[in-house]
């Protein structure tokens, strides 16, 4: 056994590993990080998750419920550190798991991921409290500045294999129309199939049933394994039929951009995201920061956001960015969202929410999203970046669909729905957690 | 000797005694003064009186700026609804009795203004105010600006002197202007006299910041009969009415509100009248259904951060530290409410502007 996977066995027990490790692991983090393009291009499948803020336990719940890596492709979208009690073992391990299999595991930087913002949210001062000094806090801040700022997911497929029921029953069947490809598939707590949509369903979703009645782990209502119409936050609409047909390219899902935040008003392509000097601290403004603290909002055009850092973005910018860069889906974390995940703007965008019960006190529940591989025809992806980026390409695809008012069908999605580990499981340590109430 | 499996455990521990939990309810107190003393350390409030209250031993921790934010509105939120009663054209003088007031220091903030015409009282557990005593007695600003406070008024009357007494074996202060009492709050109830210094003839209005929520609901109701009881007949015959303004957590049916009553309770917490008063609505009931009938409102921390402060002072706000923090924020302000009622009659004779809670049906209201 190496010592890298002797490291990665002490960190799934929770424990610290010594400094030193620590060091060479985020050296050779570096020189492996330093490699990546600022917008990775990953292919599916992966699983891409949202923020997990030192929630260490939760981090290995999220583990059992997608599978392990390197069985399990996955994608993090940053927010590793800060508010939780193990930011250090949960970026650590992550952080070793890249090292160990690079190609498996791509971590993309969150606004957390900042020498500023860990100073006052928890990662700085939890570093001084198991180490005794500022090293291994500066060290993973090195780290940090090497972290890509987005990822291109290509070569993901328009549907996903519908799991089948517990009971051994085919899930398909209980679609609407049982030849439909399912577009959205929810795995409900205890790996329950809570809902499949076709693209179908998708289309005669309206806003009416997009709200969960209740959180599923605190509600007794609802019969396991029942197959609903809605997906809670889903805002699935539009004229995704005859999208679907075999023929065009669109067959596959399509290239789904991810990012922690969201866009920028100084960036209208990916190919401006990858201009970037981005090995550097996050600084306070402009495209890098925006790519890292902007929230889509129910707004027109771009607001001012009330983070004091990045912008609020509305449904056109979405629209507009996903088309002109022949892009279905925008997948982005940095909002809590109680039911997970949450769909926006005709599912132009998702918000993807990996911390149960965030901060020990925020009482929801996590999600990660499955995009799985398109096996019916690799136009797309044979052709791989060049091809989703050649402007003659952009532009033929934009007049077949007329222009502006393009629509498209997203990916097929899979959202496993998870919470929060128990306190004291799998006798990891663990600190009673304390949150703060006002008393 | 094998130890006897009964003690095996720290489950089969005994439960807490009466004391213990009596002791976590104080030490809440603390626990605010921290977070006040952060808020005031970052800008978000100007009070130079919090930290003369905290001792040396306890550690000044830094609060994360969402906490900031609601230690922030809580306070201010709380100035407005005082002042409003306050600034209302009055003869004589106007009284605050703070339940449960621990080391808070507005009877401080508010003596700054010397012309101001007022009688200000504290009850809370004689372990609570023993310690502000101290802390005052160890100060001599805070010792001034009790002896000074009110003493235009005192020069003209030969009979009392400058300055205040103490009875360090109670825990009791005694001045002219400003009284703190050694209370078990769950002691009042309809019937029982009211405590020496405090004058039922004067407009009053009662503070409880995370207080009441602690007592048994009966108990709680029982506070809320003996103040419309002892002051409402006043009031009939003076025209000087009594109100009360709440501040405490309010939703414990939604995913947020059962974690937070699990959290707490590991600490020994016990949120006990949250489920009878867990809504606005019920807030509002409270007032009206316990004598607080003249008027009554009842809105949610996250309604007044958006409606009540002016958006210079929210610029001011947002411009002190970032704050990462939105859904959090939003949730849990929305698990904090502030509500208000009075009693309050026309007087045949008097004039009608003499209505000290007029001002109180001006904020701005949510609707439910």
């Amino acid at each position: 056994m190496s010592d890298l996977d002797r490291a990665i066995e002490q960190l799934r027990q929770c424990r610290p590993i010594p400094e030193l490790q620590v060091r060479e692991i985020c050296f050779k983090a570096r020189e492996i990080l330093i490699e990546e393009a600022n917008v990775q291009i990953v292919d599916a499948p992966v699983t891409i998750c949202g923020d997990i803020h030192g929630q260490f336990h939760d981090l290995m719940e999220l583990f059992r419920v997608g599978g392990d890596c390197p069985d399990t492709n996955y994608l993090f979208m940053g927010d590793f550190v800060d508010r939780g009690f193990y930011s250090l073992e949960s970026f650590l391990l992550l952080l070793c798991l890249k090292v160990r299999y690079p190609d498996r595991i791509t971590l993309i930087r969150g606004n957390h991921e900042s020498r500023q913002i860990t100073t006052v949210y928890g990662f700085y001062d939890e570093c001084i409290r198991k180490y005794g000094s500022a090293n291994v806090w500066r060290y993973c801040c090195d780290v940090f500045d090497y972290l890509a700022l987005g990822a291109l997911v290509i070569g993901a497929g328009s549907s996903v294999q519908p799991t089948r029921l517990a009971d051994g029953e085919d899930a398909e069947t209980k679609v609407r129309e049982a030849e439909d490809e399912v577009e959205i598939e929810v795995i409900g707590l205890g790996g329950v199939v809570t809902r499949q949509m076709s693209r179908r369903d998708a289309g005669m979703i309206n806003s009416t049933n997009l709200t969960p009645s209740a959180l599923p782990h605190l509600s007794s209502s609802g019969p396991a394994g029942a197959l609903l119409t809605g997906v809670p936050g889903t805002g699935a609409s539009g004229n995704s039929r005859g999208i679907a047909n075999s023929n065009t390219p669109t067959n596959t899902g399509g290239a789904v951009l991810c990012v922690h935040g969201g866009l920028s008003p100084l960036i209208d392509s990916v190919d401006k995201i990858r201009l970037l000097d981005r090995k550097q601290e996050v600084p306070h403004d402009g495209a890098m920061c925006d790519l890292l603290w902007s929230d889509p909002e129910e707004i027109d055009g771009w607001g001012l956001s009330p983070r004091g850092a990045g912008f609020l973005f509305g449904a056109d910018i979405v629209k507009q960015f996903n088309h002109l860069n022949n892009l279905t889906l925008i997948a982005r974390a940095h909002q809590l969202v109680m039911e997970g995940f949450k769909e926006m703007f005709d599912s132009s965008i998702v918000t993807v929410w990996s911390a149960p019960n965030y901060c020990y006190r925020c009482g929801n529940v996590a999600a990660i999203l499955e995009l799985g591989e398109d096996n019916s025809n690799a136009v797309l992806r044979s052709g791989g970046e060049e091809v989703l980026f050649n402007r003659e390409n952009t532009r033929r695809l934009a007049s077949t669909y007329m222009g502006g008012s393009m629509k498209r069908g997203g990916p097929g999605r899979r959202y496993r729905v998870f919470e929060a580990a128990a306190q004291d499981s799998r006798g990891m340590p663990s600190k009673k957690p304390m949150p703060y109430y006002f008393l | 000797m094998a130890i006897p499996t009964r003690f095996a455990t720290p489950s089969m521990a005994a439960p807490p005694s009466s004391a213990e939990k009596d002791r976590t309810v104080q030490q809440t107190d603390m626990d605010a003064l921290v977070s006040r003393c952060s808020a005031i350390q970052t800008g978000y409030l100007t009070d130079p009186y919090a930290e003369m209250f905290l001792d040396i031993s306890t550690p000044r921790d830094k609060r994360y700026p969402l906490i900031n934010r609601g230690t922030y509105i809580r306070t201010t939120a709380l100035d407005q609804i005082v002042e409003s009663f306050l600034s209302r054209p009055f003869p004589g003088r106007k009284q605050i009795i703070s339940l449960g007031a621990g080391s808070d220091t507005r009877f401080f903030r508010l003596a700054a203004d010397k012309s101001l015409k007022l009688l200000y009282h504290e009850f809370d557990f004689p372990q609570v105010t023993s310690r502000k005593i101290t802390a005052i007695q160890k100060n001599r600003e805070l010792a001034a600006i009790i002896s000074e406070f009110g003493q235009a008024d005192s020069l003209q009357d030969s009979t009392s002197v400058p300055g205040f007494r103490v009875d360090a074996r109670t825990g009791s202060l005694s001045s002219p202007c400003y009284y703190i009492h050694p209370i078990d709050l769950r002691t009042l109830k309809p019937g029982v006299p009211l405590p020496a210094g405090i004058d039922a003839t004067l407009p009053t209005l009662f503070i409880s910041e995370c207080c009441l929520i602690y007592l048994s609901p009966n108990e709680a109701d029982d506070i809320f009969r003996w103040i419309t009881n002892s002051f409402g007949q006043a009031s009939e015959s003076t025209s000087n009415g009594v109100g009360i303004v709440l501040y405490e957590p309010i939703g414990g049916d939604d995913s947020f509100g059962k974690v937070m009553i699990r959290n707490l309770s590991q600490r020994g917490i016990v949120l006990r009248t949250l489920q009878r008063y867990s809504t606005l609505e019920r807030q509002k009931e409270r007032m009206k259904v316990l004598g607080f009938s003249t008027g009554m409102g009842a809105c949610d921390v996250n309604f007044i951060h958006d409606e009540w402060i002016d958006s210079k002072e929210k610029e001011r706000i947002d411009g002190l530290e970032l704050l990462d923090e939105r859904e959090e924020w939003v949730l849990l302000a929305k698990h904090y409410c502030i509500a208000w009622g009075w009693v309050e009659r026309h007087a045949t004779s008097g004039p009608a502007d003499n209505l000290s809670f007029q001002n109180w049906s001006q904020f701005p209201l949510q609707r439910v």
